[in-house]
């Protein structure tokens, strides 16, 4: 299954291959035309040369993760890893979950000191990074350094798996989703429109990847596909979940990098409601998407996002409805049929 | 053998912080232009020198880049008695300025300062365990406050009033160490590279305003649009009390960065480079955009593929920051090397993921 | 240039909700120009060929603000900044929304301390949720409401002055210089509250060679004998914020206009301000960008005062950097 694969890929940001290897074999076989740029961008175009509009439909293909960065010596550290975030990792929800450590898919546990040996005054704050370590077993630094080495990747080890009511929980939701949805939506969609898909690197330090990919293409119109923070649980009120699980994909009006075009927002809007694709609006400023990047590129370029709502982004295990995933795949085709038939004119 | 030593230590006596480099850029031109088959300033002010590489057909575009800027202060209110305030143009630790010489950059030449230090006879024992703060310190001129009102005006610029220092063993000690080793470096490859052949054209490019935000790199590489941009700057020297990624040795040789930020297949070719000739090198781990210019690089245009190299120093942007002057030759040996060794298959393999 | 001034000051634009602003100013403009236009982020823009290189005039049309992010079951209103807005400069006032709805901010009575957005809530009339969709959707933007007030012959009070004041003297300088065959454009620019978002496009458009960018100066008249800038004492060169440095041939080049014009130069370094300047000086391979501005007290994102003297010999000295930079 397709979002199984992509989700229990490997690839924090700047080591996306693996994901990148599975986003390929699948734009090869619809059939379209495929490149990577420099930075490791994956771009495909259907209908390239068709005078009009060109539509960029984007979606990042790394995740948060860790990288090793030192190789602990001596009697109690040795074989222990030192590690850095890459990407934003909330350090709260890093101790005590397995990750794979490198190329070699090294299993791992992220360990502290046990609570029982903490200061009461310590137990009161959460751990700080540099008091944790990646665990692979090994017995000291020599050991540990046949295995990995400093600059190795990490991610979290969790497994997709299905849940009652059409919710799935896996890792790295944020952003496979967006590959997922912008993969079947390109299966899915036929239509006379220059349309190109940019499955895009280092999205979680700063967007990087989308910089470089929409200065390529030149869009007029660009849509980011996201997986984006929800917040529908016990002690929060409606302005504080940002999206409800469930109530279909989310359109943003404002966020940390975008002030939303507000016609396009809203052709958004309409589109979905028309065909009875359950949509909400994103209700929280923070956090960004790769439009933040694209829209600010060259002439400037028209657009938004399209997010599925993830509750636990950025943590080793998120959780989201498999009935937004596809209504998101419903509205992107509805946007591109849309467009195609000069529904919006910029 | 090095031979732009004596021409590092000018360069440490220069003053130019970012947006006013120009007596930077004056002291190196003379210099550049034995190497160099074209030169021109671009808007920004980067100072670009071409040297073109040998064969037909479309050859390698290589960038190398050292910014030439250094950290400043400037001058926001003159108040009364003719004492200066000032703003940060690039990142002081304001506990390093208090008690430093400046020199004041007017339009009618330069003046000396001190910032001013309150004795501690006279400092209560709850400031002694403060941290200075920028806003609290002060500029004296020592001059009438008429003859500072008359001459100084508000954006003028302030730097550090250093002569450089040898240290035992070739380490040089000064301000802007950082980053005008690696425009000794620049230098240096090229003068190395003088004697070999390379098939890629080189453009060695001395950058303006990296120390607000990497704007001369932008504009420099969206101009030229290389295949490979080498960004070349100082890390942190080893010293106690700092991280072990964080914390390279002097005379350890070239510091190399590994990230995401950073192509993957130009890091390896520097390292197999290194390998090949025998230039001591260390592995410096990113896992954020670097700061520096090949952070401006990767995603300049299209994006391009960038890499980072460069010699360890101590007590980074104070103005007795310490650098190895063997750590300056070996980065200019790997950088000629490299350079001369590019070609047009190595170009290509850059979109082979 | 008053009355003028007043009626842009009229119309609410924060970051993102400039179109009607923007039509204004390039109906202002269009019979000055051969051509004009809105992009894709907002900006309006107009050219004027002529010989020389290409100059760009520039100023922001937005101004800070807030956002109906939320509606509660109540029929009350949650609220974001657009910009750099404090939550406390909100509270008691009242919010004109761009489309005409007039709402009115409350406090959670049990918040101490330092506000956030998160304490606010909105009272637009509404008698439950949909009455309030209907009335001010998620997603409107808004700004507090300031009555324009005028001082004597020349000082104005009142909200959006910031950067409105710019935009009416670009245009001017924008007709003087297209009257006199130069080869110009100016961009009225959108987004520059959010972080100088829409600029940098205006110029990769346009390619200038020079800009000159008008934009209000910080004046601290009101709290200082020695001011460094002051209302009534002539234009500001912006020597440098967080997103620029002038350029020395720059600041030369109007430091020389001013002292032909005999015009008093006062100097601004900010720390705070992230200017269009800078945006537009890295737009592609860079261009010669200076900024220029008028003083402003600020009380504030949206209550401010300006000198209109200030504007009139900005105008003057715009043009003489310009004619300068031309030839």
């Amino acid at each position: 299954m397709l979002l199984k694969e992509l989700t229990e890929a490997f690839g924090p940001t700047g080591f996306e291959d693996e994901v990148r290897g599975i986003v390929r074999r699948e734009l090869d076989a619809m059939g379209l035309s495929v490149r990577t740029d420099v930075l490791g961008n994956v771009i495909a175009s259907a209908g390239a040369h068709r005078p009009g509009l060109r539509v960029m439909l984007d979606a990042h293909m790394d995740e948060v993760g860790l990288m090793v960065t030192h190789i602990g010596e001596g009697r109690d550290e040795g074989g222990l890893l030192r590690f850095r975030p890459l990407g934003g990792v909330d350090p709260r929800v890093l101790v005590s979950k397995p990750v794979v450590v490198g190329e070699r898919r090294i299993p791992g546990v992220i360990g502290a000191k046990p609570v029982h040996l903490q200061e009461a005054s310590e137990r009161e704050k959460p751990i700080p990074m540099e008091k944790l370590y990646i665990d692979i077993g090994a017995r000291d630094a020599e050991d540990a350094r046949r295995h990995v080495k400093p600059g190795d990747p990490v991610v979290f080890a969790t497994k997709y798996e299905e849940l009652p009511h059409r919710m799935a929980k896996a890792k790295s939701f944020d952003d496979r989703v967006g590959c997922y949805i912008l993969l079947e939506a390109l299966r899915r969609w036929k239509g006379d429109l220059a349309v190109f898909a940019a499955f895009t690197v280092q999205e979680e330090i700063g967007l990087r990847g989308a910089h470089a990919a929409a200065y390529q293409i030149e869009p007029d119109i660009a849509i980011a596909l996201e997986g984006t923070v929800a917040h529908d649980v016990v002690d929060t009120p409606s302005h504080g979940q940002s999206t409800v699980v469930g109530k279909g994909p989310a359109i943003t009006v404002q966020d940390a990098q975008t002030v939303a075009n507000r016609r396009f927002a809203e052709f958004l809007w309409e589109t979905a409601k028309a065909r009875n694709i359950p949509v909400q609006w994103r209700r929280v400023k923070g956090g960004s998407n790769d439009f933040g990047a694209i829209h600010r590129i060259g002439k400037g370029v028209l657009g938004g996002a399209i997010s599925v709502p993830v509750r636990y982004i950025h943590a080793p295990t998120q959780v989201v409805s498999l009935d937004d995933v596809m209504h998101a795949v419903d509205l992107v085709v509805a946007v591109l049929d849309e467009i195609a038939k000069g529904g919006f004119r910029p | 053998m090095p031979k732009y030593l004596s021409v590092f230590k000018q360069l440490l006596e220069a003053h130019g912080g970012p947006g006013f480099e120009e007596d930077v850029r004056n002291l190196i031109l003379p210099h550049l232009s034995e190497y160099a088959a074209q030169i021109w300033t671009d808007p920004l002010g980067n100072l670009v020198g071409l040297v073109p590489g040998v064969g037909e057909g479309r050859r390698p575009r290589v960038l190398v880049s050292a910014h030439i800027d250094e950290i400043a202060l400037v001058v926001t209110r003159i108040e009364a008695g003719g004492f200066l305030r000032l703003a940060q143009a690039g990142g002081f630790d304001p506990r390093t300025l208090v008690g430093q010489e400046v020199l004041v950059h007017t339009q009618s030449g330069r003046i000396f300062g001190v910032i001013g230090a309150k004795p501690p006879h006279l400092t209560p024992p709850s400031e002694r365990f403060k941290a200075a703060k920028l806003e609290d310190l002060y500029v004296d001129l020592a001059l009438p406050e008429e003859e500072v009102r008359s001459r100084v005006r508000i954006g003028d610029r302030v730097t550090i009033h250093r002569a450089p220092l040898d240290l035992l063993n070739g380490r040089i000690a000064g301000k802007s160490v950082d980053n005008r080793a690696s425009a000794a470096v620049l230098l240096e490859a090229l003068a190395l590279l003088k004697g070999m052949v390379h098939s890629a054209d080189l453009y060695a490019v001395f950058t303006v305003q990296e120390e607000v935000g990497l704007r001369g790199a932008r504009t420099a590489s969206f101009g030229l649009a290389p295949d490979i941009a080498i960004a070349v700057d100082v890390t942190f020297g080893a010293f106690p009390g700092q991280a072990p990624d964080e914390s390279f040795p002097l005379e350890g040789g070239v510091a190399i960065s590994f990230g995401p930020n950073l192509h993957r297949r130009v890091f390896k070719r520097l390292v197999d480079c290194a390998e090949k000739y025998g230039i001591p090198y260390q592995i410096e781990l990113s896992q954020r955009p670097v700061g520096a210019d090949a952070n401006a690089f990767q995603i300049s245009g299209p994006g391009l593929a960038a890499a980072l190299i460069g010699p360890p120093i101590r007590y980074m942007h104070t103005s007795v920051e310490t650098v190895a002057y063997d750590d300056i030759w070996q980065c200019a040996r790997l950088l000629a090397h490299y350079v001369a060794e590019v070609d047009a298959a190595q170009v290509e393999e850059l979109t082979c993921y | 240039m008053k009355d003028w001034l007043m009626r842009l000051m009229d119309f609410v634009a924060p970051s993102g909700s400039e179109a009607p602003v923007v039509q204004a100013l390039l109906d202002d403009v269009r019979e000055a120009a051969d051509e004009t236009w809105v992009d894709a982020l907002g900006n309006g823009m107009a050219r004027k060929r002529g010989h020389g290189p290409l100059l760009l005039l520039a100023a922001h049309v937005d101004e800070p603000g807030v956002m109906v992010i939320d509606i509660d079951p109540r029929g009350y209103l949650r609220l974001v900044s657009v910009g750099e807005v404090h939550a406390r400069e909100c509270v008691g006032r009242q919010v004109r929304f761009i489309n005409g709805a007039t709402g009115l901010v409350h406090a959670d009575p049990a918040k101490q301390g330092d506000l956030d957005f998160d304490a606010l809530v909105v009272d637009v009339g509404a008698r439950s949720r949909e009455d309030a969709e209907r009335i001010a959707p998620i997603g409107t933007a808004g700004a507090v409401e300031v009555p324009v007030v005028t001082w004597g012959q020349s000082l104005v009070t009142g909200r959006a002055l910031d950067n409105r004041l710019g935009c009416a003297v670009a245009a001017e300088v924008f007709r003087k210089l297209a009257a006199s065959g130069r080869n110009v454009c100016v961009a009225f620019t959108a987004q520059n509250a959010v972080g100088a978002r829409a600029a940098q496009a205006a110029a990769f458009q346009l390619e200038p060679r020079y800009a000159l960018v008008m934009d209000g100066a910080s004046a601290d008249d009101m709290w200082h004998d020695h001011p460094a800038i002051g209302l009534g004492k002539g234009p500001v060169l912006k020597v440098m914020d967080r997103a620029t440095v002038v350029p020395l041939e720059g600041k030369r080049a109007v430091e020389d206009a001013a002292l032909r014009l005999n015009l008093p130069l006062q100097y601004e370094v900010s720390r705070e301000a992230w200017s269009d300047t800078g945006a537009i000086q890295l737009a592609r391979a860079g261009c010669v960008a200076v900024a220029l501005g008028y003083p402003v007290r600020r009380a504030g994102a949206f209550a401010m005062t300006a000198d209109l003297s200030d504007a009139e010999r900005l105008v003057d000295l715009a043009v003489a950097t310009a004619e300068a930079w031309l030839g």
